[in-house]
């Protein structure tokens, strides 16, 4: 299709470079998630598409070269979860937020997966910082 | 329930573990050269790299501007057949007055998906792939802006697609539970608001992630022809396709939001309880006011880049400048201005106040003028010029005859008057289509064929392609002139069914009518299946383009900036010095000497 070769061997590192992982794992994580959240009952699947949306998204700022490592944009990212799970609950039942555990309500559940999301992207920040950036054998 | 529940954690659980396995294998991701202004992390050069992975992989990774408008390309064509296939489902119902081949719900399903996908699934994403190849060729920039949001701006269409289409496959699974919307494209609430089918809801999303699509492209389009030209292409001097791009990037940048904003508001109604577009809570005026203060703006969206595109291939075939290209400049921009002062135009008749109705009438009516500019400029354009009847030519052509149609009958429509008696018929369908199949269309189809040898590096089948004019001139006028008729014996649109009563309207006449219409769909999906053959064909046995200048334009001067980069191309793959890849992804620094040359001479050379 096109006429230049898409691989130059010709000495150095083989690494590709007009190419990025990120984009479309940007992109599936933000349409999983939207469709976790709206559908009733696809509770998990809104905790895995957050997951895999704030992830990417904190690969792919990390890959531009915009921060040195990706784990504390990933904390903040999951704390915005959680602000945003903690406001859902807030709508449902006020400042009572113990009571949205007893509560059946759909909204309610909305809220946990946003939050429980936002827990889990939270402690992945964690881990990434003090787990696998202090492993001397991952390179920079 | 909790089993149900316990599955789909489990699943999700595999899938992420799946995926971090996958991007795990790529190893050193910070290797690339960063973005530009990005700080210098990972900053070594990208000197006797490989460009791209091979196979599947490299469409799944690309970031190159130019493989994403490819894609763009593949995904539109996909979504143009699954929109026609819909509707000839549609014509061939309505070529008898009963329900004889399928039931109003089905044909209701039919109309909302032929709709969405034809706008928002073909028509935004088609023109998309043309201006991701080719504006950064015509403004000498090494790539888009930002080159990773292009990828994800791209990435968010197919699932926006398998949401919107979700009903289909959904329907027979679930016994008809979760079934395709029926609301038609303007989702007029209430009764959007209150079909429990969660189908519904998976369109809204569906609609809404191709929103989130369109803006990110737009906001990179804007980045990209403000900072990313070369230092000879100034605003005097940028070419008018990338014009119509910016002037369409901004209006995108300020209805696309408004959608959005209006989607989540309507799934806040189906899903959280609020009350936004309730009878009696906000209004259901409310949603039309919204939609179509974003919905009028689309129609120029649309529309815009199609003239540029015209404006730009045109008169490369008349053999002169095109006429007046400043004023053809100014008319984009009055344009763009003016659509957002129509939109209640498409609420004549919900008995808003008479003295707004009369404002939007003027404004309407005053967005003609900029209209005919550009028509006059184009005929003016083909005046004593030197006229070459090529394919692109001949759509071009094409295009402006059925825009002068399309066009008049959106002033008509503009009227007050007018548009009480002809509301929701026939003859609104009819007015948009021409513009919409007439203009759209075409100008696509006359850009595919004239960029063709680029993208491909070989020649289209040229008796097949005006084959595929002819059929699809000819279909169009058959079929949407019909449909005129139609509107003006009083059919209301939006029907899988008609009888009247005699003292109405002519049961015969009407039949006849759909009938003539359904003949020119079959004409026209004939054009578009030898299109399609002629370009898959042609990829693989089409005599390969070795001339730079393959339309032989260089004669009268109107080599443009897009041939100089393919000539330059081209002299590299005859084994000139320079072998590999000179345009860095990033807009970080460009690492041979002779290739900053030579792509700073392309931009030179142009005027």
């Amino acid at each position: 299709m096109e006429q230049r070769a898409d691989t130059d061997t010709g000495g150095g590192v083989e690494t590709p470079k007009k190419m990025s992982p990120w984009p479309l794992f940007v992109a599936v994580g933000l349409a999983v998630a939207e469709v976790g959240i709206v559908m009733e009952g696809l509770y998990p699947v809104a905790v895995a598409g957050l997951l895999l949306f704030v992830g990417s998204v904190a690969g792919i700022v990390h890959e531009a070269g915009y921060v040195a490592r990706p784990w504390k944009l990933l904390g903040a990212l999951g704390a915005l979860l959680v602000l945003a799970g903690v406001g859902v609950l807030y709508s449902q039942v006020g400042t009572d937020l113990l009571s949205a555990l007893a509560s059946d309500s759909v909204v309610v559940v909305r809220g946990y997966a946003i939050l429980g999301a936002g827990v889990i992207a939270v402690f992945g920040g964690f881990a990434g910082r003090f787990v696998v950036d202090a492993d001397p054998s991952v390179p920079e | 329930m909790a089993g149900e529940q316990l599955a789909l954690t489990v699943l999700m659980g595999v899938l992420l573990v799946g995926i971090v396995a996958l991007v795990s294998r790529y190893g050193d991701l910070r290797s690339y050269t960063p973005l530009a202004g990005g700080a210098g992390y990972g900053g070594e050069t990208s000197h006797g790299h490989s460009e791209k992975p091979a196979g599947l992989i490299r469409w799944f990774t690309t970031v190159d501007h130019k493989d994403i408008g490819i894609l763009y390309g593949l995904y539109g064509t996909i979504a143009f057949l699954w929109g026609g296939a819909a509707v000839m489902l549609m014509r061939v119902e309505l070529a008898a007055p009963g329900f004889d081949v399928m039931q109003a719900q089905f044909y209701n399903s039919l109309l909302t998906s032929h709709g969405i996908t034809m706008l928002f699934l073909f028509g935004t994403p088609i023109i998309a792939a043309f201006s991701n190849y080719f504006v950064p060729l015509l403004i000498g920039a090494d790539d888009m802006a930002f080159p990773r949001i292009n990828a994800i701006a791209f990435w968010l269409l197919p699932p926006a697609a398998v949401l919107i289409w979700a009903g289909f496959f959904t329907a027979p699974l679930t016994g008809n539970e979760i079934a395709p919307a029926q609301t038609s494209w303007t989702m007029y609430t209430p009764l959007s608001a209150e079909q429990v089918n969660p189908g519904v809801d998976l369109m809204l999303l569906g609609l809404h992630l191709s929103g989130v699509s369109a803006t990110m492209g737009a906001i990179n389009f804007i980045a990209t022809i403000f900072t990313e030209r070369s230092e000879k292409v100034n605003w005097a001097n940028l070419d008018i396709f990338s014009w119509t791009i910016l002037t369409q990037s901004a209006l995108i940048l300020f209805a696309f939001p408004l959608l959005g904003s209006a989607l989540v508001m309507l799934l806040l109604d189906r899903n959280f309880g609020t009350a936004f577009f309730a009878v009696d809570g906000g209004s259901p005026i409310l949603w039309q006011h919204l939609f179509w203060f974003f919905g009028h703006p689309e129609v120029y969206i649309l529309v815009l880049p199609p003239m540029g595109l015209v404006s730009w291939i045109l008169p490369k075939f008349a053999g002169r400048k095109l006429f007046g290209f400043k004023f053809v400049v100014y008319s984009t921009l009055a344009i763009g201005v003016l659509s957002f002062g129509v939109w209640a135009h498409h609420m004549f008749s919900t008995g808003i106040d008479p003295r707004i109705r009369a404002s939007f009438m003027a404004v309407s009516l005053a967005i003609a003028i900029p209209s005919a500019v550009k028509t006059f400029n184009w005929i003016t354009t083909l005046w004593n010029g030197k006229i070459r009847l090529t394919a692109p030519m001949l759509f071009c052509i094409g295009f402006i005859s059925n825009f002068v149609i399309g066009g008049i009958t959106g002033v008509f429509l503009a009227a007050i008057p007018v548009d009480l008696v002809l509301h929701d018929t026939y003859y609104v369908v009819g007015h948009f289509h021409y513009v919409v199949m007439g203009m759209i269309a075409f100008a696509g189809f006359g850009a595919i064929y004239y960029w063709y040898p680029i993208v491909t590096g070989k020649m289209y089948q040229r008796t097949l392609a005006k084959w595929h004019f002819w059929l699809s001139m000819v279909g169009t006028n058959i079929t949407f002139f019909a449909f005129l008729l139609l509107g003006y014996l009083g059919m209301p649109r939006r029907y899988a069914t008609y009888n009247f009563d005699a003292a109405i309207a002519p049961l015969a006449e009407v039949t006849s009518l759909h009938q003539i219409a359904t003949v020119g769909a079959f004409i026209l999906m004939i054009g578009q299946l030898i299109w399609l053959w002629n370009l898959v064909s042609s990829y693989y046995e089409g005599p390969t383009v070795e001339d730079g200048d393959p339309w032989n334009l260089k004669e009268d001067g109107m080599f443009g900036r897009e041939f100089q980069w393919f000539e330059a191309q081209l002299a590299r793959a005859d084994g000139g010095e320079v072998e590999d890849e000179e345009l860095v992804t990033d807009g970080g620094r460009i690492v041979n000497e002779n290739l900053t040359a030579a792509v700073r001479r392309v931009a030179d050379d142009d005027e």
